[in-house]
């Protein structure tokens, strides 16, 4: 009963959120300063009635709060409104570009966790020795390339230089896209991978540290079953809260990875929309990484008690 | 609503910009004047690369920008027609060297200073197989009077009436006054043909990444894969055999990263491309992957006088400014010395048809604006404005911007007059092109300005009294009777004598400031040959003519 009332609550919340989310995305647009008339005219001369056509076409004649009713009422019947941009859905256009995307954030993703979780946990495992601190340091240097001189130099070395793997586009078909994600996904994980791997390593300091392990070890357990079952699980807690925040953040910073590999994923949409004042598409994909960051979040709320049995009692009992 | 001092889109607007040929363009040729232009590149004007040997499968290009749309009633820049021109024809031809010839319409008459008459070809088929009628001409020429559609192509239209079918195979323009301009637009995207079926079918979605196109050209819109690339195939129904196209398929794709879009050309990985940064051409040609190509031009980069209320209203300080710059060393900075010094506001090779007493008149003995200090000071004095400030709007866009805007700041100061850069976005700096209230409070810009016909009459019509791209507002009542009666003419020689007239005044009294002009260029990979190196590009089928080495 607990957890449905808790469920319940965390939707309700969530709810909110998002619409106060949808209000600020939507209204922002107009403390830009910029008309999109002027940007679909791009500096041609227009006949004097077809400016007001258009001004009426994309319904911009009308006062902003029934261009918010009718956004939303839009969005919820999937309706996302028209790119002025590329003159067409903002649905077709954005899904056309989410699946590389999505294919760069999994594919980062999972680079991110594996690379991360286990610098973390041998750096951990061998506090203070050399090998936790080649560890620290290549993290601090990897931490300290920023993801477009990354994508630099891999296409320099590895695309031009060697010819390994393509310089840009996302192929086709699965394989072909996997190939074609493979650096961009490093150069979008370098960054990140020393966010996890620092937040594991301390995490599981923390545990080795708490009373109970030390009691476990001194029983004789076995240091295996001690790291599994005590360290490990209870180190997850702040690891997952890390990750559901990485989620916003790796889709946000994609756009660099995209614009340097000429990937046609949504990051390199979202900075040309926003330079062409193209406001359909920016709000469609601020609330979408808006919504995939809160759903993230929620789910990583629910799964942490199931998780980690503490933190169900309650948060008053840690 | 929001007004704006940023907007809209990337640069280019118009036959403005070579915002995109900025990334690329001109700049100096070996030349006298600075003594420091250390590294004056050598280059020459190719007209044609090698006859290719043989057929191709495919071969891949890159392109700096997506389209925004391959609608041609949209189709208003580098991006949008170096594809649409492989796809969709006018009615008139532009050749590579800048001339026009018979397109969809065999033939055109003149019968009355008021009308053309234009003959539909026969034997022409869209690419899904209906024939090509009368009414598709008058249904898409139709399409740029209608407010719904929004032209970019509105101003080749003002001065039509009436666009009637008075034949089986006969389309009748009638306008309101002589407009020699009209028909010479014709070779551009404005005289596109399209199946009236497809327009009325495909609606909105018509010329967008899943409406796409039904034209007549060398080359089938095939597919748009949005953000990255759209593939061309070759239409075997094509009905002209000496067009037909080499290559079976042809991949563009979209970078808008100078630096991916070098990687792809030195990686071997596209096979060529247009407009090339200016920083990239030695890479480049140091890569052994390909040559690089430089070819005919007709943008011209100048500062535009958006603001005659301060200090620049007087003719002197224009003046002044322009000797105070080294355009010459702007030049090499800006481009790395492709190209050269030009006074004129347009290139030699728009002048097709012009008489050579005109050609005299138009280039030789123009006033020059030598680098020259002292002089300038002297203006500057005796108008009487030494410390006001002149603002110069500048973009993020590439190299050349950052160098012309401080270059024009450096000369403003040398001669004793306060100057402010001040840097807008991208789109900003678009929306000068087309929003009076961006240019609020900017003295000058810079764009690089192209013309889509063979006739200087294009640049000098902007600039008449009133024009929607007379920035500054400048008027010179002179300069006005010049420009309609030119516009008036149809024999191309005559017409250029007057119009020769006109840019000797735009050459005195500078309403923009003339920089440099610097050609088109192209880089081929080791695969491809067989394309001219012109800025025709944009409306004539270049992709049909390369095939392989």
């Amino acid at each position: 009963m607990i957890a449905v009332r808790r469920i319940a609550g965390k939707l309700g919340g969530l709810l909110l959120t998002l619409f106060l989310a949808s209000v600020l995305v939507f209204f922002s647009r107009f403390l830009v300063p910029g008309d999109p008339v002027s940007f679909l005219l791009r500096g041609r001369k227009p006949s004097p009635e077809a400016v007001a056509q258009i001004t009426a076409q994309y319904g911009l004649d009308l006062p902003p709060w029934q261009q918010y009713l009718n956004w939303v009422a839009g969005l919820l019947q999937g309706d996302l409104g028209r790119s002025l941009q590329y003159r067409q859905d903002v649905t077709v256009v954005l899904g056309e570009r989410l699946p590389v995307t999505l294919g760069l954030v999994v594919m980062a993703g999972t680079t991110i966790a594996v690379v991360g979780l286990i610098a973390g946990a041998i750096a951990a495992l061998h506090r203070g020795r050399l090998a936790d601190r080649s560890i620290l340091i290549g993290l601090t240097v990897l931490g300290a390339i920023p993801s477009f001189v990354g994508s630099i130099v891999l296409i320099a070395v590895f695309a031009v230089q060697l010819g390994w793997f393509p310089s840009f586009g996302s192929g086709e078909g699965f394989w072909d896209t996997v190939y074609h994600l493979v650096l961009p996904s490093i150069a979008l994980a370098i960054v990140f991978v020393v966010l996890v791997g620092k937040v594991t390593r301390s995490s599981m300091i923390d545990q080795l540290d708490r009373e109970h392990v030390e009691v476990a070890i001194s029983r004789g357990i076995k240091r295996g079953t001690v790291i599994r079952r005590h360290v490990f699980r209870n180190a997850v807690g702040p690891i997952l809260t890390v990750s559901g925040m990485l989620v916003a953040g790796l889709l946000v910073a994609s756009s660099i990875v995209e614009a340097a590999f000429g990937l046609a994923g949504m990051g390199s949409l979202l900075v040309q929309s926003v330079d062409r004042l193209d406001f359909p598409v920016v709000q469609a994909i601020v609330l979408l990484v808006v919504t995939a960051f809160v759903l993230v979040n929620a789910v990583v709320d629910v799964l942490e008690p199931w998780i980690d049995p503490r933190s169900a009692a309650g948060a008053g009992a840690r | 609503m929001i007004r704006t001092r940023r907007n809209a889109r990337r640069p280019l607007a118009v036959a403005s910009v070579g915002v995109a040929g900025a990334l690329v363009l001109s700049a100096c040729s070996a030349d006298t004047s600075s003594p420091d232009s250390t590294a004056a590149p050598e280059w020459e004007y190719t007209a044609q690369t090698a006859a290719p040997s043989g057929d191709l499968d495919s071969f891949s290009w890159v392109s700096y920008s997506e389209p925004s749309s391959l609608d041609y009633a949209y189709a208003f820049d580098y991006a949008d027609n170096q594809v649409l021109s492989n796809v969709c024809e006018s009615l008139l031809r532009l050749g590579p060297d800048y001339t026009l010839s018979p397109g969809l319409a065999e033939a055109f008459e003149h019968p009355t200073p008021e009308t053309w008459v234009y003959t539909i070809r026969d034997g022409v088929t869209f690419h899904d197989g209906t024939p090509l009628t009368a009414a598709d001409v008058v249904a898409s020429m139709s399409r740029h009077l209608d407010p719904e559609v929004g032209s970019s192509w509105y101003s080749v239209y003002q001065n039509v009436a009436a666009i009637e079918q008075t034949g089986d195979r006969q389309v009748t323009v009638t306008m309101r006054q002589a407009d020699s301009q009209f028909n010479l637009a014709m070779g551009s995207s404005a005289g596109v043909v399209e199946s009236a079926a497809t327009l009325a079918e495909k609606g909105a979605d018509y010329g967008n990444s899943s409406g796409l196109v039904n034209c007549t050209g060398p080359f089938e819109l095939t597919e748009w894969q949005s953000g990255e690339s759209v593939t061309l195939t070759r239409y075997d129904g094509y009905w002209d055999e000496s067009l037909r196209a080499r290559a079976g398929e042809v991949d563009i794709h979209f970078m808008t990263d100078p630096n991916a879009r070098v990687n792809a050309l030195k990686s071997g990985e596209v096979d060529g491309g247009w407009m090339i940064p200016a920083d990239a051409i030695a890479q480049l040609q140091d890569s052994g992957k390909g040559d690089m190509y430089f070819g005919l031009n007709t943008a011209v980069g100048s500062l535009v006088v958006s603001n005659l209320e301060g200090p620049l209203g007087d003719g002197r300080v224009r003046r002044a400014l322009l000797m105070a710059m080294d355009r010459q060393g702007i030049l090499d900075a800006a481009a790395k010395g492709y190209g050269e010094v030009t006074d004129a506001l347009t290139t030699e090779s728009v002048w097709v048809g012009a008489s050579d007493e005109a050609l005299k008149e138009a280039f030789d003995g123009l006033e020059e604006y030598p680098y020259d200090i002292e002089a300038a000071k002297k203006l500057i004095e005796e108008a009487g404005v030494a410390g006001e400030e002149i603002v110069i709007a500048t973009a993020p866009i590439s190299n050349d911007f950052a160098v012309i805007s401080q270059g024009a700041a450096a000369a403003a100061q040398s001669i004793g007059l306060e100057a402010t850069i001040e840097t807008v976005s991208p789109s900003a700096y678009t929306a000068l092109f087309s929003d009076p209230s961006a240019r609020e409070g900017i003295d000058l810009f810079y764009t690089s300005w192209y013309l889509s016909s063979p006739d200087p009459l294009e640049m000098y019509g902007v600039l008449r009294t009133g024009e929607f791209s007379n920035y500054g507002n400048w008027s010179d009542p002179e300069f006005d009777a010049l420009v309609n009666e030119a516009v008036a003419i149809d024999d191309p020689a005559a017409r250029s004598e007057v119009t020769a007239r006109a840019q000797r005044i735009a050459n005195e009294q500078l309403p923009w400031l003339p920089l440099f002009q610097g050609p088109m260029t192209l880089f081929l990979g080791e695969r491809v040959t067989g394309v001219a190196p012109s800025v025709a590009f944009m409306y004539y089928p270049w992709a049909a003519t390369i095939g392989s080495r």
